[in-house]
């Protein structure tokens, strides 16, 4: 393809785009995206759409319109935000070991340059998509539409529509993983960052940081095609001062060719880079400096992403840490079953010191630090259905730019951390050679997330259950399961109601998900976590530990920062129990795992069907 | 009052550790491991479909690693349990029982087998118990058997 023909391409993509989106009312850009396009003819370029009827949601477009409004909202607080605050005091030289602090404000602005950066649109080929489109506040950084998390549980991309593989994890306490490390004396891998901890922290002792530089890249998320992409847009920022003010002046003054804005406005994949992950012809020098400029993107926004207005500890659980609430019987019965006989706290770690006996005095309760996390930074395949409606499954052809985003369509397994542990197809590189031998035995597991602010939903619609009014949510990997009391009732029936067929399936006379549960998309018996599946919980109990799950979302002895943003709709009616089930598709008969995927050495063991 | 000194020594533990700052000071210490590692209840039948047997027991709290995998040493002879299942669980510190729980796949419909059952920590070391043999039969296709104890 010439370069004219890029631009072409390029500009009609944008256009397409620009239609649903144009009406904005903030743009974080100097030079703003509707200046780019305007007076330009009508879009022409098709819109990707691989998929049956039914796997996208009817509302999709105007859904992705409303949240970008949310975003610009937000972006605008940032800006008035980090306006608003009083430089900080570089101190000269002085005697002794000091590092060259910012006094006063670095922190607050260190951590505003980060949300700046986090719902900044314009970090997109097409400045639609903000790594927030996909992460929103009033849900504590996961899913913002609830349309997409009932129906392709993937969110689209910035060109549209490809999407994703995986449900957009929350950002929520993820600054708290430690690197991902495997453990001699446990045998296990701890920390890391994405549901397959790929995100690793190996380089820059961050994987909350080396997470955030891997969606702008992704080719179906923001989908830049080029790291370079994100200092040059950087660069045309209204806040590059900031940037500067934090990183030294000259830190964006990057020689960038001319055709820059071209290629970063194609996304990642297009066939005309040939394949080329650095089409930004860059002298060494510059592509240091863009290279420095990208780890300066990862360091702020998971300062950001520590900062009290994400990672907050205001929940009602940390309140009656400090003694300043009292759970109520219901939400304490519930806790007194999460760290009992739910064994939730087995992964889930509540930071208690155990479970007393009569006459014995917790003496565990007082916070020195930090609060317990809910998690115990490993991973678990707890044998989760595969779920049809993955939009993934459909990307097998070409999309208008030549790009295939899965070309195994259902030959595609999602193997986890196994996958990632060879370097496999649909994770990212091991950065590790040692780890390698360990894939057959992690294979199918996923981050243990916190179980923090997992409830958490819009204070308009503050439920994540029916009948609501609810926040439509999905939860693990792949979105299977789409409400807490199908979760936890997952977790407790997993392996009362087996039934050996897949989604869409079940046997006359049974329920999905209430008293059938299909078979693991990953059934490997030396993996699948055992620790869960029979419980013996009753149906109340579940309840009750759903109520105590209730009890871990921020914002109760303060405002949670943006919480207020949500401007779309609450859903009613139904029961959670079989919240979603009127969007169960029959799973299609389905191909052997792909040799890209199963036939990566060391092969999973037993084979994976 | 050993088990009164054991709970705050834990306690002690997870404060200093989980209410440190450094993420990675969080990861939590193995737990101290038992004296003796006794079977306290089965192992026997949880579950038997034509596809999937699950087979449990519980054991006092073995102490060690996070993770445990309970192994199932099965045939159709009982003097050759050369077939073996092994699945993981995740240790509860703070919980005095532990209830093992292994998926045995592939197996023959309508037919007995035998079993012994062992345990181990996630780098392979043995808890150093080991159930008597046991037998247990396997269903027809389309039934199901499942134990009515939990």
């Amino acid at each position: 393809m010439s370069r004219n023909t890029l631009i072409t391409v390029a500009a009609a993509f944008t256009m397409t785009l620009g239609a649903c989106i144009l009406p904005q009312t903030v743009s974080a850009q100097q030079e703003s995206a509707a200046a780019t396009t305007a007076g330009k003819p009508p879009p022409t370029t098709p819109i990707y759409n691989p998929y049956p009827p039914g796997i996208l949601p009817s509302d999709l477009v105007s859904e992705i319109d409303r949240v970008l409004r949310e975003v610009d909202v937000i972006e605008k607080r940032a800006i008035e935000r980090w306006q608003s605050l009083p430089p900080p005091t570089r101190s000269g030289l002085r005697p002794g070991p000091n590092p060259p602090v910012l006094k006063g404000t670095g922190t607050e602005l260190t951590e505003a340059l980060g949300e700046l950066m986090l719902f900044d649109k314009n970090m997109s080929p097409n400045r639609n998509e903000a790594c927030a489109s996909c992460h929103m506040p009033y849900v504590a950084f996961s899913g913002p539409i609830p349309s997409v998390n009932l129906t392709m549980i993937a969110y689209p991309g910035t060109a549209h529509f490809r999407a994703g593989k995986r449900t957009a994890q929350r950002h929520t306490y993820s600054p708290f993983f430690p690197v991902l490390q495997y453990n001699q004396v446990q045998g296990l891998f701890f920390g890391g960052n994405f549901w397959d901890s790929r995100a690793t922290g190996y380089k820059l002792r961050n994987p909350d940081g080396e997470q955030a530089q891997g969606p702008p890249v992704d080719t179906q998320e923001m989908g830049f095609p080029d790291t370079a992409c994100v200092a040059f847009r950087l660069s045309k920022a209204v806040y590059r001062p900031l940037f500067e003010q934090l990183y030294g002046q000259g830190s964006l003054d990057i020689r960038f060719p001319n055709n820059t804005e071209e290629i970063c406005a194609t996304p990642g994949g297009a066939a005309v880079f040939g394949g080329s992950v650095e089409p930004i012809k860059l002298i060494p020098e510059d592509r240091t400096e863009a290279n420095v400029a990208y780890d300066r993107w990862a360091q702020s926004i998971d300062a950001y992403e520590q900062s009290v207005q994400v990672s907050a500890f205001t929940s009602k659980f940390d309140a009656s840490l400090k003694g300043a609430y009292t759970l109520t019987p219901d939400e304490m019965a519930g806790y007194n079953l999460f760290k009992g006989k739910g064994n939730c706290n087995s992964c889930h770690v509540d930071g208690r010191g155990t479970t007393l006996m009569s006459g014995q005095v917790d003496t565990s309760t007082t916070a020195t630090a930090n609060p317990p996390l809910f998690t115990c930074f490993g991973s678990a395949n707890e044998g989760l259905p595969l779920n049809p409606r993955n939009a993934f499954y459909y990307q097998s052809k070409p999309d208008p730019f030549g790009f295939t985003p899965n070309p195994l369509g259902f030959g595609y397994r999602d193997l986890g951390m196994g996958t990632f542990l060879r370097s496999g197809f649909g994770s990212g590189p091991n950065p590790n050679r040692t780890w390698i031998q360990f894939a057959p035995t992690v294979d199918g597991q996923m981050q243990v997330a916190t179980a923090r602010n997992a409830a958490m939903a819009p204070p308009q619609c503050p439920t994540t259950e029916a009948p609501g009014p609810y926040f439509q949510k999905e939860f693990f990997h792949n979105g299977y399961i789409k409400s807490l009391k199908q979760l936890v009732h997952f977790y407790n029936t997993r392996d009362v109601y087996p039934y050996d067929v897949t989604s869409g399936h079940c046997p006359p006379g049974t329920t999905e998900k209430v008293d059938c549960w299909p078979r693991p998309e990953v059934p490997s018996p030396t993996t699948i976590d055992m620790t869960t599946g029979k419980l013996g919980l009753t149906d109340h109990e579940e309840d009750l530990i759903v109520i105590f799950l209730q009890t871990l979302s921020d914002g109760f002895t303060t405002p949670y920062a943006n919480a207020d943003t949500f401007t779309g709709r609450c859903m009613t009616g139904g029961s959670a129990k079989t919240q979603g089930n009127q969007f169960l598709i029959p799973t299609p008969p389905l191909p052997a795992c792909a040799p890209e995927v199963c036939g990566v050495a060391p092969v999973p063991n037993p084979p994976i069907p | 009052m050993n088990r009164l000194l054991l709970t705050l020594a834990i306690a002690t533990t997870l404060d200093s550790l989980l209410f440190s700052n450094p993420a990675a000071a969080q990861v939590l210490p193995s737990a101290k491991r038992a004296e003796r590692v006794e079977i306290t209840k089965g192992p026997e039948l949880e579950l038997a479909t034509d596809h999937l047997t699950i087979i449990s027991w519980t054991t006092n709290n073995p102490g060690g690693s996070d993770v445990h995998y309970g192994i199932v040493h099965y045939g159709t002879d009982p003097k050759d349990l050369s077939q073996t299942a092994k699945s993981p669980l995740r240790l509860n510190q703070g919980h005095p029982e532990t209830i093992f729980r292994v998926r045995v796949t592939g197996l023959t419909p309508r037919t007995t087998y035998y079993y012994q059952v062992t345990s181990m920590e996630s780098n392979g070391k043995s808890d150093g118990v080991k159930s008597t043999v046991r037998q247990f039969t396997t269903p027809g296709p389309g039934e199901r058997i499942v134990s009515d104890t939990e």
